[in-house]
This record gives structure tokens, C-alpha cells and sequence, in this order.
């Protein structure tokens, strides 16, 4: 594929630049990192690199244990919400995979538009509503404000993935005396479950990250991770060591499982617009 | 048009030939799509519809409805935002403008350019450096910003004491005249690596034959990005730039953490602008709601004309 750039200069100055760029790409989740791994005293004195390590900021952390209703609300919304997307989003999928209509790509498209709703804009009536209806900081609000951006993700991955299935494989099914859904279940499923599993991880790392809604929709009773950045803003400055630590143990489990679906990546990024 | 299984991968994306099995139905697509279309609808309108609505009101947090002092003012919150006189609002309009056109160009632009080195680099580390540029998009970004202001500060950040250290200079990162430009470099460190890896997969996927007869033709390097690569990308540069152009337009984590829209309204972005209105001091939610409306409008605007275009690009491309 070496379509341009033979001289070795070339190629040198190509290796400096993506080694630096990558660094700068890494550099603050290592500086996170580093800090979560100092004493407090060290924590604002940036030239002290090489500072002795401790873990006494997870310590505090989980002595104190103010976070732990913090990782379990990220855990059961994530979670939750996830199989309701997952859920809805692959029959929709199905539809638009297997049917033809008339105003089919009007349609799909009118689901991927709520993608780009303005989070901000729609807090307001979902924060009233939400009062109304008394569902204001449980995470039953931010499991259904959620589906506002996973469903139409579902949808699109999973129309992808159905479609990459060859369509003789059901009629052969149908031929053999099953019935669409007996197909669906025995054919198409088996065949769509590691792009499944795939999509499922993104709705996961999507209601995990999110900050918006979290921020505004929550009060005390079902703040997520994000949000835990509020709290260690005291008076008396920020708590560094501990949300840095926070930090960390947040970014395990997504980039865990940012990493299981790396062939995906590039899929998920485009909402299965490339098959790369 | 019937294709063999052997000939699947050539059969184009889209199956427009209607199934055996009871699919000859006309509202087959119904009982899978009708679900979800439900939930999209109510989820959307419903809420649209009340912000509307609440935007022709005088509502401010904790009245109750029946309070005598609440009204409907209709189109005075509206007047106000385009009679000239709201200066704030014309702000947050133009630095969000600013914010989107300067950081999807930036992106777009640094993208192409890592992703045409990975590209043409045969490193052994490149997978390496592919995983880590997943790092800044799985990162969660309120907690990442709260490290970059850790970065940023002007008496214990690192950049600082670099700066310091090489060139004897500090810069107040988050003050009036930087903060703009420091929530850029941030969302610059957050995205570009979004494009270049849709772009890079997009140039990997690309045949040789075109280049090669092009270079036999004499097409110099130039010529051959202009008139062969960026037709046969153009479906993903839209993409790219429709993701990248509506989530730089509604941008809220990254600069919430960083300067909570100051100093004064340095970083007043639009949806910024909405919480300082909304928020729990101020409580105007009618004046909110109606510059709530008018993001709204402006996100539909630019992702309705982006679609279209990636749409176009994508029939044309097949």
C-alpha cells in the first residue's frame, strides 16, 4: 500500500511525528494515572515527576466509600438500559434490514436524527416531566433519557450486521417450514451475536461516559460516575488524589472493554456506516 | 437479480426484493419497527413540544403552576434573544459557531494527516498506536477535563512549569483571553483521533488500480488526492464531519468542567448559555427554554444539511 514516501527521510519524519502525536494522545490519561498514584502533598508540585508512589488515595477512596452508590447507579443504568436498547433497536433493525417500504430510509434516518438531539436542550423538559411524574433522581430517568442515543445506535449497527448475512440462509429456513420469527431466532441470531455483543458494549460505554442528563436529572440518590467530579470540588480546593483515582477505576472497565471490541472500533465509531 | 451465497459479498448493502415466509405483506416491517418508531416519537416530540411551550411562559424554577405571577408571555423571550439587545445570547451563538467551524476544521484536517501517515507506515507499532488513540474517545470526558485543568492551571500545571522551564513564560490557561482556545486544544485532543481512525479505515479500504493507472497517467500527487481520494472517501469525510460538526455545536462536558462557561461569558457557550439561564440561581426557565429552541433548531439545521450531503455521497459511492 506504500503509495507514496519511499525515501527513508520520509518515512523517519512519518515515524517522529505519529510517535509524537501518540504520546499527546496517551499523555493525560498517564498523567491521571500519576497523580492518582501520589501523596497529596506532591499532587500540585508538577516538576516532582518521580515522586515515591502510594496507594493511599484509593485507600481514602474506599474507606470513605462515598463512591461506591456512585459506580453501582453507573453500573445498573449502563447495564439496564443497555438490554432495552439492545432489545428494541435489533427488531427495529430487523425491519429495516428485511422490509422494503416506501419512506424505509426516511424513517431510519428520523431515528438516527435523535442522535444529535442537543442534550442540553431537552434536560429542561425532561427535568420537569421528570418532577411531574416523580421520577426525578432515580435511575429509571436516565435509563429512559439513555435510549434518546443508544436505540437509534442499536438500529444502525445492528441493520448493518443483519444485512451482511446473506438472505438465502432465511429463505433456505423458511423453505425448510420455519416461521419468521422461528428464522429470526435460529438463523439470524446465532449468526448476529458477536456484532451484538459488540453493539451491547458501546450502549454500555455511551451510558457510562454520559454527563449531561446525569448532571441535571440527578440530585443525590442516582448520580453516576461522571458526575463525581462535582463532588470533589469542596471548598477547600479540588480533591485531586481522589477523583484522579475515581478516574482510573471509571476508565477500567470501558477501556477493558474499548479493547475486547477493537475490531469493531471503527464499525461502532460510524454507526456501521464503514465495515472496516 | 438473484444472487448465489458465493456471490454475497458483491450483493449491494440494501435488499430490495421482497421475502418469501408471509413477507409479501404490506405492512410487514410494522410489528419489528413500529416499537421503537413509538419510543423515538415520544421521547422527541413529546419533549419539543413542552419546551416550546415552556418558552412562551414567564417560568421560573419553584413556582407552582397556579401561581397568578405565571403567564404566557408568548414571543417575548423571543423578541428579546433577536431584537439585538440580549448580547449575551449573540455571544454564545458566535463563539459556538466559532467553536464548531475551528475544531471540526482542525480535526478534519489533523485527522486526514495522521491517518494518511498510519496509512503509509509500515512500524510494527501501529496497532500500538491505533489502541491508543481509542484512549481519549473511551475516556470518560468529564473526568478528562478535570485532568486537563489539572494541566492548565497557571500555578501547579505542567504546562506551565514546561513553559516555565523552556522559555520562562506562564500563560493563564483558563483566563479570558486562552480559555476558548484551551477548551479547543482539549476537544482537538478528544476527536482528532475519531477522524483519523474513520479515515484511516476508509483509506485502507481503498483499491490500488486507480492510483497506479493515475501515476501511469501522469496525475502528480495532488492532482490524485484531489480527483480520486477524496471522491472515494467523500461518504465517510461527511460522515465524519456530521458527527463531528453537531457534537462541537452542542458541546457542554468539556467546557462545564473546565471554566463553567467564564471567565464572565469568555466560554459562554450556547449550551452553556442554557444552564446559566436554567440553573438553579437564576431559574428563568422560559428565557431557556427559548434559547434552548434556538439550539435546537440550529443542530436540526446543520445535521439535516450534513445528512443530506453524506446521503448523496453514499448513493453515489454505492
Amino acid at each position: 500500500m506504500n503509495r507514496i514516501g519511499h525515501s527513508p527521510w520520509r518515512s523517519a519524519g512519518r515515524g517522529v511525528v505519529l510517535t509524537l502525536a501518540t504520546v499527546g494522545f496517551l499523555f493525560p490519561f498517564i498523567w491521571m494515572l500519576l497523580i492518582s498514584l501520589r501523596q497529596k502533598v506532591d499532587i500540585l508540585q508538577p516538576e516532582k515527576l518521580f515522586a515515591p508512589f502510594t496507594l493511599d488515595n484509593y485507600r481514602e477512596l474506599f474507606a470513605s466509600g462515598e463512591i461506591f452508590p456512585y459506580f453501582a447507579n453507573s453500573i445498573i443504568i449502563a447495564v439496564v438500559n443497555t438490554v432495552v436498547s439492545l432489545f428494541l433497536g435489533t427488531f427495529a433493525a430487523y425491519g429495516f434490514a428485511r422490509y422494503n417500504w416506501k419512506k424505509r430510509e426516511d424513517r431510519a434516518f428520523f431515528i438516527l436524527s435523535q442522535r444529535f438531539l442537543p442534550a442540553m436542550a431537552v434536560v429542561i423538559p425532561f427535568f420537569l416531566m421528570a418532577t411531574l411524574t416523580g421520577l426525578l433522581d432515580t435511575v429509571w430517568i436516565l435509563i429512559i433519557c439513555y435510549t434518546l442515543f443508544n436505540v437509534p445506535f442499536t438500529v444502525w449497527m445492528m441493520r448493518g450486521f443483519i444485512e451482511d448475512i446473506p438472505i438465502e440462509l432465511e429463505e433456505a429456513a423458511f423453505v425448510d417450514g420455519c416461521t419468521r420469527l422461528q428464522a429470526l431466532r435460529r438463523v439470524v441470531f446465532p449468526l448476529v451475536l458477536p456484532g451484538m455483543v459488540a453493539t451491547a458494549i458501546f450502549c454500555l460505554i455511551n451510558s457510562w461516559n454520559e454527563f449531561v442528563f446525569a448532571n441535571f436529572l440527578t440530585i443525590t440518590n442516582a448520580k453516576t460516575i461522571p458526575t463525581s467530579v462535582m463532588m470533589y470540588l469542596s471548598v477547600s480546593g479540588v480533591q485531586w488524589g481522589q477523583m484522579t483515582a475515581t478516574g482510573v477505576l471509571a476508565a477500567i472497565p470501558v477501556l477493558a472493554f474499548a479493547i475486547s471490541v477493537q475490531k469493531y472500533m471503527i464499525r461502532g465509531m460510524t454507526f456501521g456506516a464503514v465495515k472496516g | 437479480m438473484r444472487d448465489s451465497p458465493k456471490a454475497a459479498p458483491g450483493r449491494p448493502a440494501l435488499t430490495r426484493r421482497p421475502l418469501p415466509g408471509g413477507t409479501n405483506k404490506p405492512r410487514g416491517h410494522l410489528k419489528y419497527v413500529a416499537p421503537t418508531m413509538t419510543l423515538m416519537v415520544v421521547l422527541s416530540i413529546i419533549p419539543t413540544v413542552f419546551l416550546a411551550i415552556a418558552s412562551l411562559t414567564n417560568y421560573q424554577l419553584g413556582w407552582s403552576l397556579d401561581e397568578k405571577r405565571f403567564k404566557f408571555v408568548w414571543f417575548e423571550n423571543y423578541i428579546r434573544l433577536f431584537s439585538g439587545a440580549d448580547k449575551a445570547f449573540w455571544h454564545s451563538v458566535w463563539i459556538s459557531v466559532l467553536f464548531m467551524v475551528l475544531a471540526t476544521g482542525i480535526e478534519m484536517v489533523l485527522g486526514f494527516w495522521l491517518a494518511s501517515m498510519l496509512n503509509n507506515s509500515d512500524s510494527k507499532l501501529k496497532p500500538l498506536m491505533i489502541g491508543i488513540m481509542m484512549l481519549p474517545l473511551a475516556m470518560t470526558p468529564s473526568i478528562a477535563a478535570q485532568v486537563w485543568k489539572l494541566l492548565f492551571s497557571s500555578e501547579y500545571g505542567l504546562l506551565n512549569a514546561i513553559l516555565n522551564g523552556v522559555a520562562g513564560v506562564k500563560v493563564t490557561w483558563l483566563g479570558p483571553e486562552m480559555a476558548f482556545w484551551s477548551i479547543l486544544i482539549v476537544d482537538i485532543w478528544q476527536f482528532t483521533p475519531f477522524v483519523a481512525l474513520i479515515i484511516y479505515a476508509g483509506l485502507r479500504s481503498m483499491p490500488d488500480e486507480p492510483f497506479e493507472a493515475a501515476s501511469l497517467d501522469g496525475a502528480s500527487r495532488w492532482q490524485a488526492f484531489r480527483y480520486l481520494t477524496i471522491p472515494m472517501l467523500s461518504k465517510l469525510l461527511y460522515l465524519a464531519l456530521l458527527l463531528r460538526a453537531v457534537d462541537a455545536l452542542k458541546l457542554f462536558d468539556t467546557a462545564f468542567v473546565l471554566t463553567q462557561g467564564g471567565p464572565g461569558n469568555a466560554t459562554e457557550f450556547l449550551s452553556l448559555h442554557v444552564y446559566r439561564l436554567a440553573n438553579a440561581q437564576n431559574g428563568l426557565i422560559g428565557r431557556a427554554s427559548a434559547v434552548a429552541v434556538v439550539l435546537l433548531i440550529v443542530v436540526m439545521v446543520v445535521s439535516r444539511f450534513l445528512i443530506k450531503k453524506q446521503r448523496k455521497a453514499a448513493e453515489a459511492s454505492g
